[in-house]
């Protein structure tokens, strides 16, 4: 290609005294092949009512995002949890990093806001997208589980006293402690 | 033909393969001294990576007839590096890997040029990647090899019946080891698979899932996993994890030590946790030697066409005995990256909405409910209703304002395209051309959007 | 971290601390220092190896600084030798770094017992004659060698050692040794301690894999007059038996154990690979025989006596979905066997040195139980005298090859970089070293390389006209990046072959640098 690659030196030579360019494009900032397929993703989603999406840092960043979840029934009915999604350029390579920004008290989300959701970790493929974390999510709040506990304690209480666990979740929904933990308020 | 008693060359073996016409070589190869003062003159190449591969692929990229190079790197010298990076020394440590690497091939190969950048490389201007003639990858992540490939992607342009433009072509070599494997790879867009076109061929990462290392730890990189993900967050609160601070480390190490001993899991060591947090991949010198040499040797054809060229993916494997080989794979036809996408022509006047209408009705597409993105720029999107309010104001405003007033360029649509009588969801390529446009950009408009 | 630990970090994940020593033991001797060679010894002195020589008796010329990077502008005219070694001993201070400024040719003749101070010698760019002369040299002396040669877009590599036993291959990919269907008695009473039918989901879901696959194998067993499944269906039915004994569709560990199911069907006993080994002539010990032998001995009479067929066992276990308690009794109840068998092997390779007169401690702990530990993936690897192939290869395998597309190239290159040896003992020149007559050398070439394949006995085989010629357009040009390829392969040999870890490659390495269909030829 070296013919090539001369007359395009050459070019590039003479370009400099004219200043001019030709051709177009090139000139909006290089999007990654991760966040086309983001954007696509979240013009697809397809969620129950219960939950909301919002963008914090508007509409020129959409690879970090927020999904609210309002339970519409269950132990957690009422409540408000908010989720942050951290999307990075290697999308859909890498599953995206999800935090829940809510404390809460949930046999499956520690009190730093991990989540224990297997897709978004060992289970993650390509081809899930956003709307299947986004379940992934609600389903946690539908049926907790004590099988695969990251809040250990909460875990024992719903498998050994389901009436307690519900009371718990009540109070700390409330704004209120469960043992020597506080809660804040999100109903 | 040179004489036998013209002074001494210093590229006398080269000179053997680029002076010398050749039976199985390139279509263009055009053997003379030209050609070797032209690889000289007019050859611009820059390397990505000034690590293992890196340092290899500057000096033998310097020993094989090219004097304009460029080398960009974000990183500093560590003292790891040492048992394969060979342009570093102890006294380096810390300095700027670009900036050493570049210093140390100039000082022993005279007439080479090599200017470094120590800079991330996504902070480069996409024009700053154009003035190459070949970009060389010499990088250990997925995430640069995927900007790199798309923005050397993006310079390709295709003809009206969809013939990629030759002129317009970015090709890349790019080298990957891990221990006593690796592989180089030729990628000329519109020619051969891009990086996207075999996205494929990079396993994803193993992850332990948190309930695991919560609740039932087995191993050691179990607890290690549970001081760094669970634990740090819990104690530290806001302040975030840095690998690279040795106390941070420690500091896992220590709680990680604490969490074997309380579930009787043996095996934590420190080596192990810097291996497991730090995802450190093991490397040595002589990989990363093949590997670049196989790398350049293809640059060396690429530019000259003194030889045919690697077709299109080798595999190297000297763990067990030793075994390469090449696999010729095939491109995505409907990359998103490299393809062609679909041609249109339009009216600098149609506004976005009616261009999103006119998509409904184009035969090749079908696409109903199309959003719209150019390039970091959503022109608009149908959904969730939150953006879509956000975008409304663009449907009244003619498309060609909003791509900066360029004659031409690519977007993607994507929405629920009609195929085979079903509705399915598609994400396309397009290359607009504006008709009557005069090609000349204002740069106000087109950074603003 | 100590600052040498941490230099070599990265490589140390590879071969550990035991690789590292075996490398800085190393004293290494390479025998001219153009690209090829310099490019080799490079990677080996940032690895660490102990100590080297470099012999060359060259000066070095413009020429040199246009491919090798150990010279520069201020070393033309001075040893060629010597600036590398300069060069080289920057790269780290810990290797000891010496040169001798002499033809190796001239060595190897005058003095062949100068090589046997050297743990291993890489010769490069050596020619046929040479390349016999030190291989008997090296061979008798029990040294380690390397031949490596650069030579246009071509190359080989080539090992050549009597014999190169490896306990710590390093597999890839190797069926770990669970036992599935062959439980010890330990092994089942744990199993048997342990319900699957256990009420509790939590408990269901954390049994781990190996449990289940035993007690399944075992119940499938009871039922079909204690054979295990062989024919797909039966594989088929054991697998939904698997299945069967889920509660629940998110059951891990029942995913993982239909998953590993073929690990009930693999063959109990040892390999034929291993098989072989005990049967090796070798395994007949004597009171010279190697340590590798004797404990290959001490592995031959456990298999027939406590092994009953089996190897000792490995005693490690990959992970698996488990509760924490589970999982380590069950490691615990695997390293116990291992621990037992080593120490029956320990017994037998003390008995054995014994009875030969030898120090019954001269092997030491941790050498057996690494050898216990891989006993299902020993290796050995012997080479042919380098006379013995060029004399009489195979010459069924060199049509083979030479009749298949993908191997074609490197065959041919194997016959002309020999053909280019006879053409040099003739003419004094490389085909195409000079400018000019070029088509005489061509068909010279032509004539040179079918009588050599007359010599080697393929009568009427042809080597294409398009590959005479690109040897010919090379005229022995050591390019820098086919040197830097092959100097890599070589020096990758090295290392496997001093640390005796991984498995080093068996034949002749053939570089292909037009089309990179290399290949590794056993002739």
């Amino acid at each position: 290609m070296i013919g090539l690659f001369k007359v395009k030196e050459k070019q590039k030579e003479e370009a400099k005294n004219t200043n001019t360019r030709g051709g177009g494009g090139a000139l909006v900032k290089k999007q990654s092949a991760g966040e086309l397929r983001l954007h696509k993703d979240i013009t697809e989603l397809n969620l129950p009512k219960s939950c909301k999406i919002s963008f914090p840092n508007g509409k020129n960043d959409l690879m970090n995002f927020e999904v609210t979840i309002k339970p519409d029934e269950g132990y957690y009915k009422s409540g408000k949890f908010v989720f942050t999604f951290q999307v990075s350029a290697v999308y859909p390579h890498e599953a995206p990093k999800v935090k829940c920004k809510t404390k809460v008290y949930h046999p499956n989300i520690d009190l730093e806001g991990n989540v224990c959701l297997n897709i978004l970790r060992e289970d993650w493929k390509p081809v899930l997208n956003i709307n299947t974390v986004i379940y992934g999510l609600f389903h946690l709040f539908t049926e907790p589980n004590h099988e695969d506990p990251l809040n250990h304690d909460a875990a024992a209480v719903l498998r050994d006293n389901p009436k307690l666990f519900e009371t718990n979740v009540k109070r700390a929904m409330g704004g209120g402690y469960v043992g020597e933990i506080a809660f804040p308020r999100c109903m | 033909m040179a004489d036998l008693d013209v002074p001494q060359s210093k590229s006398r073996d080269l000179d053997k393969l680029l002076l010398r016409p050749g039976n199985l070589v390139g279509p263009d190869f055009d053997p003379g001294t030209e050609l070797r003062d032209d690889m000289r003159e007019y050859v611009r190449i820059l390397v990505v990576g000034a690590g293992g591969l890196g340092c290899e692929l500057l000096k033998d990229l310097a020993l094989s007839g090219f004097s304009n190079l460029d080398v960009i790197d974000m990183d500093r010298i560590e003292v790891t590096n040492l048992n394969r990076q060979f342009l570093f020394r102890l006294e380096d440590v810390g300095k700027p890997k670009a900036e050493v690497a570049a210093k140390r091939v100039m000082e022993r190969v005279s007439g080479v040029k090599i200017v470094p950048h120590f800079s991330r490389i996504e902070d480069k201007e996409i024009e700053f990647y154009n003035d190459f003639s070949i970009i060389a990858l010499g990088l250990d992540s997925i995430e640069a090899r995927r900007y790199i490939n798309g923005v050397a992607c993006g310079f390709l342009e295709y003809d009206e019946d969809d013939t990629p433009r030759r002129e317009t072509m970015k090709p890349m070599v790019d080298g990957g080891t891990e221990g006593f494997k690796g592989h180089a790879r030729v990628i000329v867009p519109g020619v051969t698979p891009c990086f996207e076109c075999t996205i494929w061929l990079f396993p994803p990462q193993v992850k332990f899932p948190l309930c695991t290392l919560a609740e039932t730890p087995r191993n050691a990189a179990h607890c290690i996993e549970y001081a760094h993900l669970i634990k740090w967050p819990e104690v530290h609160g806001g302040k975030s994890f840095d690998p690279d601070e040795p106390e941070h480390m420690k500091w896992v190490y220590d709680e990680a030590i604490k969490r074997a001993e309380l579930f009787g899991i043996p095996g934590v060591t420190y080596s192990l946790t810097q291996g497991v947090v730090k995802n450190i991949i093991p490397a040595i010198a002589s990989t990363n030697a093949i590997i670049s040499a196989a790398c350049t040797l293809e640059t060396l054809k690429i530019v000259s066409g003194c030889s045919k060229t690697l077709a299109n993916y080798l595999t190297y494997n000297g763990g067990e005995g030793l075994h390469t080989k090449v696999t010729e794979f095939v491109r995505d036809k409907e990359c998103l990256v490299c393809g062609p996408g679909i041609l249109i022509e339009l009216d600098t006047s149609i506004t976005l909405q009616k261009f999103i209408e006119m998509l409904e009705e184009h035969p090749k597409l079908l696409l109903s409910k199309a959003s719209v993105k150019h390039g970091k720029n959503s022109l608009y999107m149908q959904a969730p209703p939150v953006l879509e309010e956000m975008h409304r104001p663009n449907l009244s405003k003619p498309l060609y304002d909003l791509m900066g007033r360029v004659q031409k360029d690519t977007i993607h649509v994507f929405g629920t395209a009609l195929k085979n009588e079903e509705k399915q969801s598609s994400l396309t390529k397009l290359r607009v051309v504006f008709k009557g446009a005069d090609g000349v950009a204002d740069m106000d408009t087109a950074i603003g959007a | 971290m100590s600052e040498p630990k941490t230099k070599y970090d990265r490589q140390l994940r590879i071969w550990g601390e035991l690789g590292q020593a075996a490398l800085e033991d190393a004293s290494i001797c390479l025998l001219n220092c153009g690209p090829t060679g310099s490019e080799a010894l490079k990677n080996l002195v940032l690895g660490g190896v102990g100590s080297f020589t470099i012999v060359d008796g060259s000066k070095v010329e413009i020429g040199d600084l246009g491919n090798n990077f150990m010279v520069d502008d201020t070393s033309v005219g001075q040893s060629k030798a010597k600036s590398a070694c300069a060069f080289l001993q920057e790269l780290n201070d810990a290797v000891k770094a010496k040169f001798i400024e002499e033809n190796p040719v001239t060595l190897i003749n005058k003095n062949p017992s100068f090589f046997s101070q050297f743990t291993l010698v890489i010769a490069t760019q050596l020619v046929e004659d040479s390349m016999v002369k030190l291989d008997r040299i090296c061979r008798e002396a029990n040294v380690k060698l390397v031949f490596v040669r650069s030579y246009g877009l071509a190359g080989f590599v080539r090992v050549s050692v009597k014999e190169h036993t490896i306990i710590d291959s390093k597999p890839d990919h190797f069926l770990d040794d669970l036992r599935l269907n062959n439980p010890w008695p330990e092994l089942r009473s744990f199993v048997e301690t342990i319900d699957l039918n256990v009420s509790d989901p939590v408990a269901h879901k954390h049994i781990p894999y190996v449990v289940i696959l035993v007690k399944m194998a075992d119940e499938w067993a009871q039922s079909h007059s204690c054979n295990l499944p062989s024919t797909r269906e039966e594989k088929r039915e054991f697998k939904d038996l698997v299945k069967s004994k889920m509660i629940s569709m998110d059951e891990d560990n029942y995913k993982e154990a239909m998953e590993a199911a073929f690990k009930v069907f693999a063959p109990r006993g040892i390999s034929s690979e291993v098989q072989q080994i005990s049967n090796d002539s070798c395994a007949e010990v004597s009171s010279n025989s190697s340590d590798f032998w004797v404990m290959v001995a001490a592995l031959k009479e456990f298999v027939s006596n406590e092994g009953d067929g089996e190897a000792p066992l490995e005693g490690s276990i990959p992970d698996m979905t488990s509760s924490t308690e589970l999982y380590i009794n069950l490691q615990k109840i695997y390293q116990a066997k291992a621990e037992a068998d080593f120490l029956v092997m320990e017994e037998r390779v003390r008995y054995i040195l014994k009875k030969m007169g030898r120090d019954p401690s001269s092997i030491s702990k941790p050498t057996i139980k690494s050898f216990c530990k891989n006993a299902r993936k020993l290796k050995v690897c012997r080479y042919r005298m380098v006379e013995d192939e060029f004399s009489n290869p195979s010459v069924t395998e060199i049509q083979k090859c030479l009749a298949d597309e993908d191997y074609s190239g490197a065959v041919g290159f194997y016959i002309l970089l020999r053909a280019v040896d006879r053409f040099a003992a003739n003419y004094n020149k490389f085909p195409g070293q000079f400018d000019g007559g070029m088509d005489e050398d061509i068909s010279r070439l032509k004539t040179t390389a079918l009588s050599l394949l007359t010599d080697l006995g393929c009568n009427g085989t042809v080597l294409p006209d398009d590959l005479i010629n690109e040897m010919c357009r090379f005229g022995a040009s050591e390019l820098h990046v086919v040197a830097a390829f092959i100097g890599g392969i070589a020096s990758q040999e090295v290392i496997k072959l001093v640390t005796k870890q991984f498995v080093p490659m068996l034949g002749t390495y053939i570089f292909n640098g037009i089309d990179h269909k290399s290949q590794l030829l056993t002739l």
